[in-house]
Parts: structure tokens; C-alpha cells; sequence
């Protein structure tokens, strides 16, 4: 899926050739590991309980979970402005645990953006080269090509208290860009927007990211956002990594129960006893393929197929519409089988849809059957 | 009917009012113009009392003293003061219960027992060492300790109203230690050391209780000056002065207005 | 685990860290106030339980010599001077701060009613004079009430005061004095209590209820009650250690607790029993002050008073 995305963005009639980032492209995109991170806060606040994660160069790299997983914690580790009480940190293979924030080569969007009220969107965005020193001049030409390139028009002669959300966002964006990190850094950077914007935002990001090969580490709680913007997920909670993987592996083959609910399925069964690939559960007995030794069966929604009426067969469960809603493209189903529901989501393809209190059979495919540790 | 009655009070009200707030400062100002020394009968119109004023060298000595008073105890609090904002700001998690104790002391503290206070204080160290000899000293030392609470508390209360992201995106952005300050914080904050400076300013020349008991027989200040020349009921000159003085304040009522209107818009 | 070990060196660098800098930004003001007001209050204290010199200068023993002067008792017997000064330091401190509050009342609402961009002119208009050191002001009003102004003459030929004798010095002087220098104060915290009013629950009070009057005090009067609070904090606290005003307007039978402390430093020399009454007045305050904290926390608007 992300791919698909990827490739779309990246031909996108918009996207002009690489030549007008200014060799920006792949600059120097650094690689991240994390070893044994731990951070607690106060007596008994963990926010962080033994992290091991390795990023790789040029990834559009995202941390989901949700509140208080510890992803701002791990976000405010590589960008130095907390310390972890253990472990280390290595970005593009030098050791930065110890370096205080101003030292690294990262750099971070904040989510309330965190524009200087002091002064103008030009002297915002060239902020962090007069502090590396840059000379004047220089700045200002690295100013214009940023703006140019993150297209920011006029906003540039703007002050900081006239811009709109989004404009701000991206002000923030370019704020951070225009310095090249080896690594930048979002935290939750449109998370304030409305829904619209929000995606025009995200294709947009995502171009930019393509476009310069940097890497970028996005810390979102909505799994939507992850899916569509990134190389690869870790899915954190409670201080720990729970699964890491591309998109379509976080959300169709989640490790454990808490990153299928966080991935937003609700289709889950205890097994109560299998034979080789038969699993019993509360919805019957299932045929599964390669579905693993999981304890808990997973039936992703829109891998369901309905027939109307009750048709025998291998896999076909019978069971009775309880709930119907329309969504136009779309319908989703609440079936009631034998004690238990589950949830299935059917293309509108312009046939027949049960109607609530219609009796249904439900077709799983083995292949798509997925078990999972609690 | 009866709104419009009671609109008619309010403004009537109003205006007496202001006639009194005003009223004393008119007369020193018509009556600094007065030929005669009287505050009774106005006679006609004379600078002679300004004349006399700019020849009396203990009048321009008390000028100086309350400017160099007002000037260095104002740079000084600015500088302390400060630190303690930033530093109950940057520690506003702890508990720092004490320290708002000691803040509010001076400003809580009656003026009379603050002076007196530092007074027999300073005399007892002065005996004892030989240092604190009171004069524009101790008074500096006691209008630096009135003064700073306020510019804490201003500097304080302008570093709360700002995004506390700010500060991280200064330390992302590579600003060291001391870049922060100079790039992010002082600017930052200016408008806050503009006005905490003003009002520690404003502060000090209005001072007469603290600096009456701490100053030393050369370090009158203009309200030590005037204060003797009323006790000694010599007054020809202290309309004139105190003309100047209500001038000086006028013009800075006008300074803040239209600096206020402009920080508006 | 090496997490276990790791944890208290990180971690207690930081907080070495922290506290080093909390140190070294709080600890010159810190320092400051302490020895210079600290320190000095507490010796005052101290003079206050010495004997009395021969040069008005502290003395050991150990007395409570100065506390029985205060309260009246001397050499000749008792006398009740000190205490008359300290009821007429209550008496002024009562009366003018109601009546800053009479006229603070009406001024704070006046100004709201006007239009917005009025209101901070207004306000400056109502300040300014009290940027003017109150040294001056006091002159201001010694030359109108002196005896032979306008005002004066006025009022010996309503027979309110004797012929030739003029407005000031008198008690009622000191009293307009005070009610002068501390108006502001109290019109500020009106004002600002004034306009967070809710104009729904006036309008709502002067459909149920008959009378205006009924209406301010059941809707208006309750709301402003916290700025009415900060604003007597602002001027009994003040008016009661008043020294100027009193010294100038007042003479000798208009003194109050403050001339009787600094005459102790300045003429008359006595310094333990200028530093009881310091302590005196220091009691009047926290009392002051804890019993607003007290009525303000009750009134749940505990952030409008300040102290």
C-alpha cells in the first residue's frame, strides 16, 4: 500500500525534477540505532522500558501509538532535549547519547510549531544557520532556495502572528529543513490541522521527503497517518516497541492484540482448541493457512465475502445481519454468529447488500487468517 | 428616564473626581508662575522662581543624586531581578515556597518599617566595620531591594505567557547556552526589561521614605530636598521643582500611551 | 541489568545540573533580600527587646521596656499620647478606606460604560497623579487648604473651622490625603473586577428585580467583590504604616503609628520603642493580609488578590 503511495508522489505532475532541490536529494541521510533506552520520570513514571530500534538511512520512519506510549519520549531522546537514564544512541555511526541538543545535526518540528513571536518568518527560517554561523549572505540565498523550494510564496515577508495554522506548519517545516539535518524530526506536526489540510499536508511532506532522502522519524497516534506516510512503523506501548514492520505487515499481520486494536480491528477470537490448521473458536471451526501459533484469531473485515442466504461449504459461517451501516462506497455489516458478532466491510459494488435481519453467509478465506499473542 | 439619570451621576461623579486628582498639581503649577510668594493670591506672571531654582546648587546636587540613584539601582535590580525570573520560571515545578516568601517580603513590608529597618541595620554595620557608611550606597543597596520582586515578577510572568516549546526549538535550532540567551531569550522578553526597567525607574524617583532613612548628609535626593525645604518652611523654589517633576511625569503618561496604542496595533 | 546501574548517574547529573542552576540564577536576589531586608528586619526585632541608651541608641539588658512605653506607660506614670496615635492610625485607616471605596465605586463603573477604546486613557487618567511623588502631592494639598486659600475661607464662613485657622493641619486633611494617594489603587482592581462582569446576569437581575439598587446588589456587587478585596488590601495595609501624609498634613495631632516609629530614628530617639512599633505594624499587616487571604479564598476568587 505504501508503496503504491510512494510512487504516486514521487511522479506526482507537481514534483519538478530533482535538479531544483539543488543536489539536495540524498544528501547525507544517516542511519539511527537505538540500543537499551530507558527513561523514567520522577519515582515511578516509565516512560520509556528498554528500546532497541535500528532506522535505516533515508526512511520515512514513524512512531505510532497511542498517548503516553513513550514516542515523544524516544522523538525528545534523538533530538536531545531529554536524556535516557540508560542506553545509546548512535546516529549515522557516531555515538550522540551525551551530545547536548544544539551539537546534533537534528532537527525537529514541533507541534506548536514553536515559531519565534520575536521575529519574521525570514529571520525565523534562517535562525538555525546564524547560530551555526553561516554568514549572512549566505543565509539569505539559503532562505530564498528554501522558499522556493517548500513554496512558500509571500509568506516570507509575512510576520509570525499572520499566518495560518498550515502556514505555520510549513514554516516550521522549512525552518528545520533549511539547516539539512541528518535526521528531522516530527512530532506530531499536524495533528492541530483540520482534515482537508491534513492530507494535502501529508502528500506534500511525504514529496519532500522523497525528494531530499532524508531521514525523517513522525511521531503520530493516528495509524491512518502512519499507513499512508511511511517506510516503516514501530507500534509502542507502555514504554516498549510492540511490532516493527512496513504498513501493510503492522496492519495486516499485527504481532499481538494491542497493535490490531491500535490498527483499528476488532475481529479478534480467543482459540480455544486447534487441530493442526483447524482452529475452534467462539465463531466455529476455521480452516487457517500458514496463520502461526497465536492464541488469538484475527479476520480483517474487508477479507470477508457475504452470500445472501445459507450456503454450506468449507469456511462458510451462517449468520444473521444485526446491524447495517451504509457509507456509499461501502457498507459495514454487524453479523451475529452463533454467541459472538464480527464485523465485515463490503466493497458497494452495486449488488444486492443484506439487509439487517437477513440471513447471511459469511465466506473466510484461509490465506487471509492471521493468529496472534495476546 | 432613570438610566439616563444615573449615566448623568456616573460622568457627574467622574469629573469631580478628576478635578480632585488634579486639583493639588494645578495649583503647584499656577502657583510656580506666581510673582509673589504666596499660594493665595496670584499676582502675575514670573520664571523667577526657575531662575532661583537653576542657581541653587543643592537643588541641581539633589537632581543628580536622584538620577544616578534611580539610573544605577534600576540597571542593578534589571540584572537580579531577571535571574530570579528566569530562575523561578525554569524551576516553577519545584517547590520553591520560600523563595516566593522572600519575593513578596519587600513589597508587603510596610515602607516606614523597610526604612527603618536598613537604617539601624546599616548604622549597626557601620559601627562595627566601618563599612555601609550611609550616602548614595546604602541607598542604591535599598532601592535595589525594593525593586527587585518587581522585575522578577514581570520577567516571571512574560516567560510563563511564552510556549515552553520555544525554548527547545532555540537549543534544536543550535543555539548554545549563551546564544540562547542573547537570540532568543533578551529578545524575547525585551518588552518585559523595557517596562520592568521603567517601573523600577519610576520606582525609585518616587521613593521618598526608604531613601529618607537610609541617605547620608551629601545624598539628598530631590523628595529629601523638597521634603527639608517644607519641614524648614522655606518654599519659594518647590513649586518650580515640583512644576518640573509633574512635567517629567506627564510626559512619560504620554510616552506609555502612545507606546501602548502603537503595541496594539 | 546494567539499567539499574546506569540510573542514578544520569540521572543525579542531571539533577546536579538542575540545581546548580537554580542556584545560580536565584541566588543573588535571594542573597540580596536576605541580608539586606532579613537580616535588618530581624535586628529590628532584636532592638525592640534592648534598652534604651543614652543616645536613643539599643543598650543590652534584655527589656520589655519599650513595649510598656508604647503602651503608654513612662517615667511619669501612664499617659495615653501613644495609644491615641494608634487608635487615630486605626480610625484614618477605617475611614479613608471606605471612603476610597465610595468613590472608587462609581469612577471603576464609569469607566467601563464608556467606549473600549476610552478606557485605557481613562485609566492612565486616574494613575498618573500617583506617579508624582507623594511629597509633592502632600504640598499640593498644603497649598490649598493652608489658611487664606479658597478653600479655607469657604470654610470658615460655613463656620466648619475656626477663623484664621485654616483646613490644614487638621485630621481631615490627613484624611483627604489618604483618600488622594490611594484612590488608584482600589479604582485598578474595581475596574478589572467591572469589566469580567457578566452583562446576561445584570441584565437578567434588572428584569427580576424592581429596584436598580435591589439589582447592583444582588448581581453587580458580588461580582466585584474580589477586586473590591484587592483593592483594600492595597490601601488599608499601606494607609495604616502611612508616614508622609501625616507628618505634613497632620501636625502634632494628626500623627499616626508611622510618625511615632520614624520619630523614635529621627528626632526624639528611642530606637526600641520605634522598633516596637515597627513590630506593632508588622502584626497589623500579616494580620491584614491573612484575614483577605482567609475572606478571599471563602469568595473562591482567590487569584484576584494578588498577596
Amino acid at each position: 500500500m505504501s508503496e503504491t503511495m510512494t510512487a504516486e508522489t514521487a511522479d506526482h505532475p507537481g514534483a519538478r525534477p530533482a535538479a531544483n532541490a539543488r543536489g539536495r536529494a540524498n544528501h547525507k541521510a544517516s542511519s539511527i540505532e537505538m540500543q537499551g533506552l530507558h527513561k523514567r520520570f520522577g519515582r515511578d513514571t516509565v516512560a520509556l522500558d528498554g528500546v532497541d530500534l535500528n532506522i535505516r538511512a533515508g526512511e520515512f520512519f514513524t512512531l505510532l501509538g497511542p498517548s503516553g506510549c513513550g514516542k515523544t519520549t524516544l522523538l525528545r531522546i534523538l533530538a536531545g532535549l531529554e536524556e535516557p537514564d540508560a542506553g545509546s544512541l548512535v546516529v549515522g555511526g557516531k555515538d550522540i547519547t551525551e551530545t547536548p541538543p544544539h551539537q546534533r545535526s537534528v532537527n525537529t518540528v514541533f507541534q506548536s510549531y514553536a515559531l519565534f513571536p520575536h521575529l519574521s518568518v525570514r529571520e525565523n527560517l534562517a535562525f538555525g544557520l546564524k547560530m551555526r554561523g553561516m554568514p549572512a549572505a549566505e543565509r539569505h540565498s539559503k532562505v530564498d532556495e528554501i522558499a522556493d523550494f517548500i513554496k512558500l510564496g509571500d509568506l516570507i515577508d509575512r510576520h509570525v502572528d499572520q499566518l495560518s495554522g498550515g502556514q505555520r506548519q510549513r514554516i516550521a517545516l522549512a525552518r528545520a529543513l533549511i539547516c539539512e539535518p541528518d535526521v528531522l524530526l516530527l512530532d506530531e506536526p499536524l495533528s492541530a490541522l483540520d482534515a482537508g489540510l491534513r492530507s494535502q499536508l501529508q502528500v506534500e511532506l511525504l514529496r519532500v521527503q522523497k525528494r531530499l532522502g532524508m531521514t525523517f522519524v513522525f511521531v503520530t497516534h493516528d495509524q491512518q497517518e502512519a499507513m499512508v506516510m511511511s517506510d516503516r512503523i514501530a507500534v509502542l506501548n507502555g514504554g516498549t516497541i510492540q511490532q516493527v514492520g512496513a504498513p501493510r505487515d503492522v496492519y495486516e499481520r499485527p504481532v499481538n492484540a494491542f497493535v490490531a486494536h491500535f490498527m483499528g480491528h476488532d475481529n479478534l477470537y480467543p482459540i480455544s482448541a486447534r487441530k493442526s490448521d483447524r482452529l475452534i473458536t467462539a465463531l466455529g471451526e476455521l480452516t487457517a493457512e500458514e496463520a502461526g501459533d497465536g492464541e488469538l484469531l484475527l479476520i480483517r473485515p474487508e477479507t470477508l465475502d457475504l452470500l445472501p442466504g445459507a450456503v454450506e461449504g468449507p469456511n462458510h459461517l451462517t449468520a444473521t445481519v444485526a446491524e447495517r451501516l451504509y457509507r456509499g462506497s461501502h457498507a459495514e455489516f454487524r453479523l451475529a454468529i452463533a454467541d459472538t458478532t464480527l464485523q465485515a466491510t463490503v466493497n458497494n459494488r452495486g449488488r444486492h447488500l443484506p439487509e439487517v435481519g437477513e440471513t447471511v453467509t459469511v465466506v473466510v478465506a484461509p490465506e487471509d487468517l492471521v493468529t496472534l499473542s495476546e | 428616564m432613570r438610566k439616563r439619570t444615573l449615566a448623568r451621576g456616573l460622568a457627574g461623579i467622574w469629573w469631580v473626581t478628576l478635578f480632585f486628582l488634579y486639583a493639588p498639581l494645578f495649583v503647584i503649577v499656577l502657583f510656580s508662575f506666581n510673582s509673589a510668594n504666596s499660594t493665595a493670591i496670584f499676582e502675575n506672571f514670573s520664571l523667577a522662581w526657575y531662575r532661583r531654582l537653576f542657581g541653587n546648587e543643592q537643588i541641581i546636587n539633589a537632581f543628580g543624586n536622584s538620577l544616578v540613584l534611580a539610573v544605577s539601582s534600576s540597571i542593578i535590580a534589571l540584572v537580579i531581578g531577571c535571574l530570579i525570573g528566569y530562575g523561578m520560571y525554569r524551576h516553577r515545578h519545584r517547590k520553591l515556597g520560600w523563595l516566593i516568601v522572600l519575593i513578596y517580603l519587600p513589597i508587603v513590608l510596610p515602607d516606614i518599617v523597610f526604612g527603618i529597618s536598613e537604617m539601624a541595620f546599616f548604622v549597626q554595620i557601620h559601627e562595627w566595620t566601618g563599612l555601609l557608611q550611609p550616602g548614595l550606597g546604602t541607598m542604591i543597596i535599598a532601592h535595589v531591594t525594593f525593586q527587585i520582586p518587581f522585575v522578577a515578577l514581570i520577567v516571571y510572568s512574560r516567560f510563563v505567557g511564552l510556549d515552553p516549546t520555544l525554548f527547545e526549538a532555540a537549543k534544536d535550532l543550535y543555539a548554545s547556552p549563551i546564544k540562547r540567551v542573547v537570540h532568543f531569550m533578551v529578545p524575547t522578553i525585551k518588552p518585559a526589561l523595557i517596562s520592568a526597567f521603567f517601573l523600577s525607574f519610576t520606582l525609585s524617583i518616587d521613593d521618598f521614605v526608604i531613601s529618607f532613612f537610609t541617605a547620608g548628609p551629601e545624598s539628598a535626593t530631590l523628595p529629601i530636598y523638597i521634603w527639608s525645604a517644607i519641614k524648614k518652611g522655606v518654599t519659594p523654589e518647590i513649586n518650580a521643582i515640583a512644576t518640573l517633576m509633574i512635567g517629567a511625569v506627564a510626559m512619560a503618561a504620554i510616552f506609555s500611551m502612545l507606546f501602548n496604542r502603537r503595541g496594539r496595533r | 541489568m546494567s539499567y539499574s546501574g546506569a540510573v542514578p548517574t544520569a540521572r543525579s547529573r542531571a539533577m546536579v545540573r538542575e540545581t546548580r542552576h537554580l542556584l545560580f540564577s536565584v541566588a543573588p536576589g535571594a542573597v540580596w533580600i536576605f541580608i539586606f531586608l532579613v537580616l535588618p528586619s530581624a535586628y529590628l526585632m532584636g532592638v525592640a527587646f534592648m534598652t534604651n541608651g543614652p543616645y536613643g541608641l539599643p543598650q543590652m539588658p534584655l527589656s520589655l521596656d519599650a513595649f510598656e512605653r508604647l503602651a503608654g506607660v513612662g517615667f511619669l506614670g501612664w499617659s495615653p499620647g501613644n495609644l491615641y496615635t494608634l487608635l487615630r492610625s486605626l480610625w484614618q485607616t477605617l475611614v479613608s478606606t471606605v471612603l476610597v471605596v465610595i468613590v472608587a465605586y462609581p469612577v471603576a463603573y464609569y469607566i467601563t460604560t464608556c467606549r473600549e477604546k476610552w478606557r485605557p486613557i481613562l485609566l492612565l487618567l486616574v494613575v498618573v497623579p500617583s506617579w508624582t511623588n507623594q511629597v509633592i502631592r502632600a504640598f499640593g494639598w498644603m497649598n490649598l487648604l493652608a489658611p487664606g486659600t479658597p478653600l479655607s475661607s469657604l470654610a470658615e464662613s460655613l463656620g466648619l473651622v475656626a477663623p484664621n485657622m485654616g483646613l490644614y493641619p487638621s485630621n481631615f486633611a490627613v484624611t483627604l490625603g489618604l483618600v488622594y494617594n490611594f484612590l488608584p489603587f482600589m479604582v485598578l482592581p474595581l475596574y478589572a473586577a467591572f469589566e469580567k462582569l457578566d452583562t446576561a446576569q445584570v441584565q437578567a437581575a434588572q428584569d427580576l428585580y424592581a429596584s436598580p439598587v435591589r439589582a447592583f446588589w444582588h448581581a453587580v456587587f458580588p461580582q466585584t467583590l474580589p477586586g473590591l478585596l484587592a483593592g483594600t488590601v492595597l490601601v488599608a495595609i499601606p494607609a495604616f504604616g502611612m508616614y508622609v501624609i501625616p507628618e505634613l498634613l497632620g501636625g502634632g495631632k494628626g500623627m499616626m503609628l508611622g510618625n511615632l516609629v520614624a520619630n523614635q530614628f529621627a528626632g526624639s530617639s528611642n530606637w526600641p520603642l520605634g522598633a516596637a512599633g515597627a513590630i506593632l505594624m508588622l502584626i497589623a499587616t500579616f494580620i491584614g493580609l491573612f484575614a483577605m487571604r482567609r475572606i478571599g479564598k471563602r469568595l473562591g476568587g482567590g487569584e484576584e488578590v494578588v498577596i
